[in-house]
């Protein structure tokens, strides 16, 4: 019978596990090789978002709900590296641990508006969550510092014997930015891993099911408020998280951060990067996250930009930035809606075809 | 006591009642078609049987009381069905919709599926192969591993079918199987029909507007006229039942 153990894999090829494998070996070996603080530091800010593109697919990608809160949500978890962390000096696993709890327990406070609202709808009421967030950021002061904003440079990131802000292993010692390289993106990994898991067995089947039809997912016995919801957790958990890496790469957390420009940014970064595939997120994380970055290092080399007005450009680098996102947006909307991720499984097809027929 | 029973159900909408007052009886293991003229309420009547709707009036499946509750948990009780206008998840491929069918019947919740140990894996065996038991009646092996989009309407129908079967139903609802189907087709549609009231014994209600097709299937009828019963018996007595010919044929003068 063809049921077989292969099928129910993660990678069921050889293929597959070879590139996977590349895939991790180059990002291991990443520092050794790249010690500019620069490139590592839009290195560390990709697997930030990473982070939080994967969450916002099981979202956005599996469940079908677009929302525009994210930016909320990676907020909370932002604020809760500095509260925790940094002010009350608790250990890297229990904060991070708290940030995903905190994020999970909002999204499910929220969850239940995506119930009623569908579409456009819910973009609205999760786009409310940003200003709400952000006039909460500013006011509540005792936790959040007001707009003062608050600081996560004392934050705990040792784990065991590692101190990621400084360790080193025979023959080489990692700086702080590597260290959070390292961390950051074992994180993703893992994040990647937790989500592939959930859209290969029972759960996952479910979201993707109220994603292409809610009456028929119904009518097979599926419970919408259940998945629905628990989409909304995982993914505000995962914002979180991600948020409280993003609050500690920054070391200061300030309330205008977390506006809708960020939430616009992980939309993109999941439709670039191939929405309802999970290497879709890590794709676009990669190709998206940091570009904003890296427009601000090179704005010199692009005369049309100007970082103060009056010294000559005719736009600024931030509103640059936006109608990069837009314009990048459009540009895969329209011709390849599935994103990177499907270019990479298009060109895999053609070499396969390629090999097949000599 | 039956295995459905069906007593006095109405519904109206607004001020238009679509059905009024229906009560029938399905036996374990019986073909029982739905009949009657456009707009007479027969999706309707599915409509409330699975929970969509929820009307006046009682049904119960094996004895317990089905109204009020929702689709979701009326679904895990044992009522499957299909959809006239097809209702697949198009994105997914026939496996993953079959085996959203047994979605009721597995239990993997969030975190055990994010961890991918013990039951997960297991449940996900176990399934796996009754589906593709099912694949294998309903003849879908060249189309298993294809997203459901890009598969010929016939097909579709065909994979439908096996979604709802998947759920171990005791009760399968189908709306329409044949509808827009061409000769070859609803014959290959009826075979499997009998084939699963042969093998697996599930009783079936089927709605449906080709009148050969019903009448050469089903082993009771019931004949609707603005969701009203006009009548209820095997394919003789409903052919030669002077409300059925007047409600198909006209009045004779």
């Amino acid at each position: 019978m063809a049921t077989d153990d292969t099928a129910l894999r993660l990678l069921p090829t050889r293929f597959s596990r070879v590139s996977i494998g590349l895939v991790v070996a180059v990002g291991v070996l990443v520092p050794f090789v790249v010690s500019g603080d620069f490139w590592m530091t839009v290195l560390v800010s990709a697997g930030i978002f990473a982070m939080g593109a994967v969450g916002l697919n099981v979202l956005t990608g599996f469940t079908g709900q677009v929302s525009l809160g994210h930016a909320f949500f990676l907020g909370c978890g932002a604020y809760t590296a500095a509260y925790l962390g940094a002010a009350r000096g608790w250990p890297l696993p229990l904060w991070l641990l708290a940030a995903g709890v905190i994020g999970g327990v909002i999204g499910g406070i929220v969850g239940p508006f995506a119930l009623r609202l569908k579409g456009n709808y819910l973009v609205v009421v999760t786009l409310g969550l940003v200003f709400i967030g952000i006039h909460i950021f500013e006011n509540w002061d005792r936790v959040t510092g007001g707009t003062n904003g608050t600081s996560t440079s004392q934050a705990e990131l040792s784990l065991g014997f590692t101190d990621f802000r400084s360790f080193s292993i025979p023959g080489k010692d990692f700086s702080e930015l590597q260290g959070l390289y390292y961390l950051v993106w074992i994180l993703a990994g893992l994040f990647v891993l937790v989500s592939a898991n959930i859209v290969r067995s029972r759960p996952g089947r479910a979201l993707q099911a109220v994603r292409d039809r809610d009456v028929a997912a119904e009518v097979v016995g599926i419970s919408l408020p259940r998945y629905k919801i628990g989409a909304f957790v995982i993914s505000s958990s995962m914002a979180a998280m991600a948020g409280a890496m993003l609050g500690v790469q920054q070391q200061f957390v300030g309330p205008t951060s977390w506006n809708i420009f960020l939430s616009i940014q992980y939309v993109a970064i999941i439709i670039v990067g191939g929405v309802g595939m999970v290497s879709g997120a890590v794709l676009g994380a990669l190709f998206l996250g940091p570009l904003p970055e890296i427009v601000e290092k090179y704005s010199d080399k692009l005369p049309f930009l100007y970082e103060v007005k009056g010294e000559g450009g005719i736009v600024s680098i931030a509103a640059f930035n936006e109608m990069l996102f837009g314009a990048l947006l459009i540009v895969f909307l329209l011709f390849e809606p599935r994103g990177l991720a499907a270019l990479w499984l298009r060109a895999k097809a053609r070499f396969r075809t390629a090999r097949s027929t000599p | 006591m039956s295995l459905l029973e069906v007593r006095e159900i109405s519904l109206s909408f607004g001020g238009v009642r679509a059905i009024s007052d229906v009560t029938f009886d399905v036996e374990a293991g019986e073909l029982f078609a739905v009949i009657g003229p456009n707009g007479a309420g027969k999706t309707s009547i599915f409509n409330c049987l699975n929970g969509v709707y929820e009307p006046r009036g009682s049904i119960k499946l094996e004895g317990l009381e089905l109204t009020g509750l929702p689709p979701s948990k009326i679904a895990s009780l044992g009522i499957a069905r299909t959809f006239q206008n097809l209702a697949l998840f198009s994105n997914l491929d026939v496996i993953s919709n079959l085996m959203l069918g047994r979605h009721h019947l597995m239990k993997t919740g969030f975190i055990a599926g994010a961890l991918w140990v013990g039951r997960a894996k297991r449940e996900e065996i176990v399934h796996r192969r009754r589906c593709e038991e099912i694949v294998e009646l309903l003849e879908l092996t060249p189309y298993r591993r294809q997203p459901i989009g890009t598969l010929p309407y016939g097909i579709q129908k065909r994979i439908e079918l096996g979604r709802a079967l998947a759920m171990d139903p005791k009760v399968l609802l189908l709306d329409e199987p044949v509808a827009g189907m061409n000769l070859e087709e609803t014959e290959g549609m009826a075979r499997y029909i009998l084939d699963i009231r042969d093998e697996l014994g599930v009783a079936m209600v089927l709605v449906e507007h080709d009148m050969h097709f019903v009448m050469d299937l089903a082993d009771r009828l019931l004949v609707l006229e603005f969701g009203q019963v006009i009548a209820v018996g095997t394919p003789e007595q409903i052919a030669n039942d002077p409300n059925v010919i007047r409600a198909y044929l006209g009045e004779a003068s």
